[in-house]
């Protein structure tokens, strides 16, 4: 009954009017930020996030969850109508999605993908609610070896994952762990690589670099190409709503996205786009008509989209528990969750159970009222779709600006989140990746202290991570994911 | 994109050498019982090192010529250079005109040089957006934004 009393204590967390306030405007404002192309969730989360100072830390994290959910439908509007994918788990979407458009049934794909959302967000929540208490407490035997360990497995799977380079991908990681360097030493009180410069000495947070490389340098490179494409025809509400031949048809690939979904989402390092991709490459497999996979086929738009509903929901699994962020986006929320003063954790759970279960029980309320909006407002965020680049891009520069400089009121931070924007359009051009560097960032301080507090326990033995259990397990999983690739490439040769 | 690649390269390698070398000159490699400050910054520099060392040598063996464009030319760069130039005087001049006057004319300047829309469609949305950040930022979050002397509320 411990289970029961919880959730009811997260609803009435989650039913007051300020955060069901919260919990519509982060649903609505991630449905347009998903849908305007060049704005992808962790740029949202990170520009969003100083609006969350002002308030409770929990309605602040029911609103960037709900914002989360959402831009996960909204690059679907994106992929579906201009066949440019608002954020990366859509990418998949528009190899059908956009071909149903051209064949006029972009009504159809849009709903099915809002219903499989539901469904599978729905899915997600209760298997949420279920598995985090537990994981929660079974990690709270963890010590220092053990935490190291699986952010060393969360760092390396990330990387893998982000890009088609691994190399580039490490390189990235560490580079981000380098800065992290940057600033106080949480155990000596040394001041490293300040420069003698005051704002250096407190480190490089996190914020402006990660609204700088998402925000600033997508925008960049938007202005580079510069331009803002036709989208076809109109939608009304009654287009939206699947037909029952296409409820049969796509019911399974529905089931599979939401299992596929919520485990990948699980896993340390791995988040909503590579489920999105996984459950298309699986719904190819399974169909007795893989040829009609590319050419409109409704179930390579529900079974990814499902897909990453699931896996958004269950990122927030090793976030909340374990204090690992599986991706970008809830490396920023993690973040957050620091800058709140909160420790993320399995003591979150002990500690702050309003926190937790208000959020797990707003990610209920934010999966309804996602369809809720999602279906009634099609036509404003199709038109939200045609806004001109030219008068987008400047706005989100001026966002990013306030948000990077709201932080700690000073205007050192707003050149940092340029320099970082520079960066990230850079390393976006060259193949690096801006998510290894920022989650990097944001676990390098805690991954050092682990580190060394192990060391200090084991007298400086290495062997302390290999020898329990856990750790044990979790370093060769993270050596693997490091080696097997590595090791394939050089035989290939 | 090799050539680039190269150039990344050397560059990471310097920096990284510098960065280990730092750890090692400023900071303490061992403390009382346990690693000190300097241990895994060394030790990141070696890693990255290495990863800078592995690139450089890929872009040696690689056979493919694929010197592809990364660069933009054009209208493309053109615009890019637009929007970062005049982001970067923004940020500049941000504590001698203030973030809300400051927004305003930045946004005016942007969406007319960008999407030559016509002006009363341009300056409607800069005031917008500039009073959308003052009521937000301002009046609801209570964020000291720096502001010029004309511009008193």
């Amino acid at each position: 009954m411990d289970f029961l009393s919880n959730l009811q204590l997260g609803f009435s967390v989650a039913f007051t009017p300020f955060n069901l306030l919260m919990a519509v405007a982060g649903v609505m404002v991630g449905i347009l930020i998903g849908a305007l192309p060049g704005v992808g969730p962790p740029s949202g989360v990170a520009m969003l996030l100083p609006l969350t100072f002002g308030m409770d830390p929990t309605s602040g994290i029911i609103m960037l969850a709900a914002l989360y959910a959402g831009t996960m439908y909204g690059g679907t509007i994106t992929a579906v109508l201009i066949n440019t994918p608002g954020e990366s788990a859509s990418v998949v979407t528009c190899l059908d999605g956009y071909q149903m458009a051209l064949q006029g049934r972009a009504g159809p794909a849009l709903g099915i993908a809002a219903f499989g959302s539901f469904i599978a967000g729905t899915v997600g929540v209760v298997l949420l609610s279920l598995v985090s208490p537990l994981l929660a407490k079974w990690a709270l035997s963890f010590g220092p070896p053990e935490t190291f360990a699986l952010m060393l497995l969360g760092l390396t799977t990330c990387t893998l994952l982000a890009g088609e380079d691994p190399l580039k991908g490490y390189i990235s990681m560490v580079a981000g762990l380098m800065l992290a360097m940057v600033g106080f030493d949480i155990i000596s009180g040394d001041a490293r690589y300040g420069f003698g410069v005051p704002e250096m000495m407190d480190g490089v947070d996190f914020l402006p670099v990660a609204i700088g490389l998402f925000g600033l340098g997508e925008v960049l490179g938007g202005a580079e190409q510069g331009k803002t494409q036709e989208v076809r025809g109109k939608l009304r509400l009654r287009d939206v709503m699947p037909s029952v031949a296409d409820w049969v048809r796509t019911r399974w690939a529905i089931a599979r996205g939401t299992v596929i979904g919520f485990t990948i989402g699980v896993l340390p390092g791995a988040g909503p786009t590579v489920a999105s991709f996984l459950a298309y490459t699986v719904e190819k497999k399974v169909s007795s008509e893989p040829e009609k996979f590319g050419k409109g086929e409704i179930k390579g738009v529900a079974g990814p989209e499902s897909a990453n509903n699931a896996a958004a929901t269950a990122a927030m699994v090793p976030m909340l528990t374990l204090g690992i962020p599986g991706s970008a986006t809830t490396a920023i929320m993690l973040g957050g969750l620091m800058m709140w003063g909160l420790r993320p954790g399995p003591m979150l759970f002990e500690k702050n159970p309003q926190f937790v279960w208000g959020l797990i029980a707003s990610q209920y309320i934010a999966n309804i009222l996602l369809l809720i909006l999602s279906t009634l407002f099609i036509p404003l965020f199709v038109r939200a779709v045609r806004i001109p680049y030219s008068i987008l891009m400047p706005l989100i520069v001026v966002f990013c600006i306030t948000g990077a400089y709201s932080l700690k009121n000073n205007v050192w931070d707003v050149g940092q989140m340029l320099i970082f924007g520079v960066l990230g359009y850079i390393m976006k051009k060259l193949g690096y990746s801006p998510a290894a560097l920022v989650l990097a960032l944001v676990l390098g301080p805690l991954a050092e202290r682990a580190l060394r507090q192990s060391l200090i326990i084991s007298d400086a033995g290495v062997g302390i991570f290999f020898t329990r259990p856990i750790s044990g397990v979790l370093m060769v999983l993270a050596i693997a994911v490091v080696a097997v690739p590595a090791a394939r490439a050089l035989l290939r040769r | 994109m090799r050539s680039a690649d190269r150039v990344t390269a050397v560059l990471l390698l310097a920096f990284s050498a510098a960065f280990a070398a730092g750890a090692l000159k400023y900071y303490s490699w061992w403390g009382s019982g346990g690693p000190g400050s300097a241990f895994l910054p060394f030790c990141l520099g070696i890693v990255m090192a290495l990863l800078a060392l592995l690139m450089l040598a890929k872009t040696f063996r690689s056979s493919s010529s694929t010197e592809g464009e990364w660069l933009p030319r054009g209208e493309g760069l053109r615009h890019m250079l637009v929007v970062l130039g005049v982001t970067v005087v923004f940020v500049a001049l941000l504590k001698t005109v203030g973030m809300i006057l400051g927004t305003a004319i930045y946004l005016t300047i942007m969406i007319r040089t960008l999407g030559k829309h016509p002006w009363w469609m341009t300056v409607a949305i800069a005031c917008a957006a500039a009073g959308f950040n003052w009521l937000v930022f301002v009046h609801w979050l209570r964020v000291p934004f720096p502001e010029a002397g004309i511009w008193i509320f």
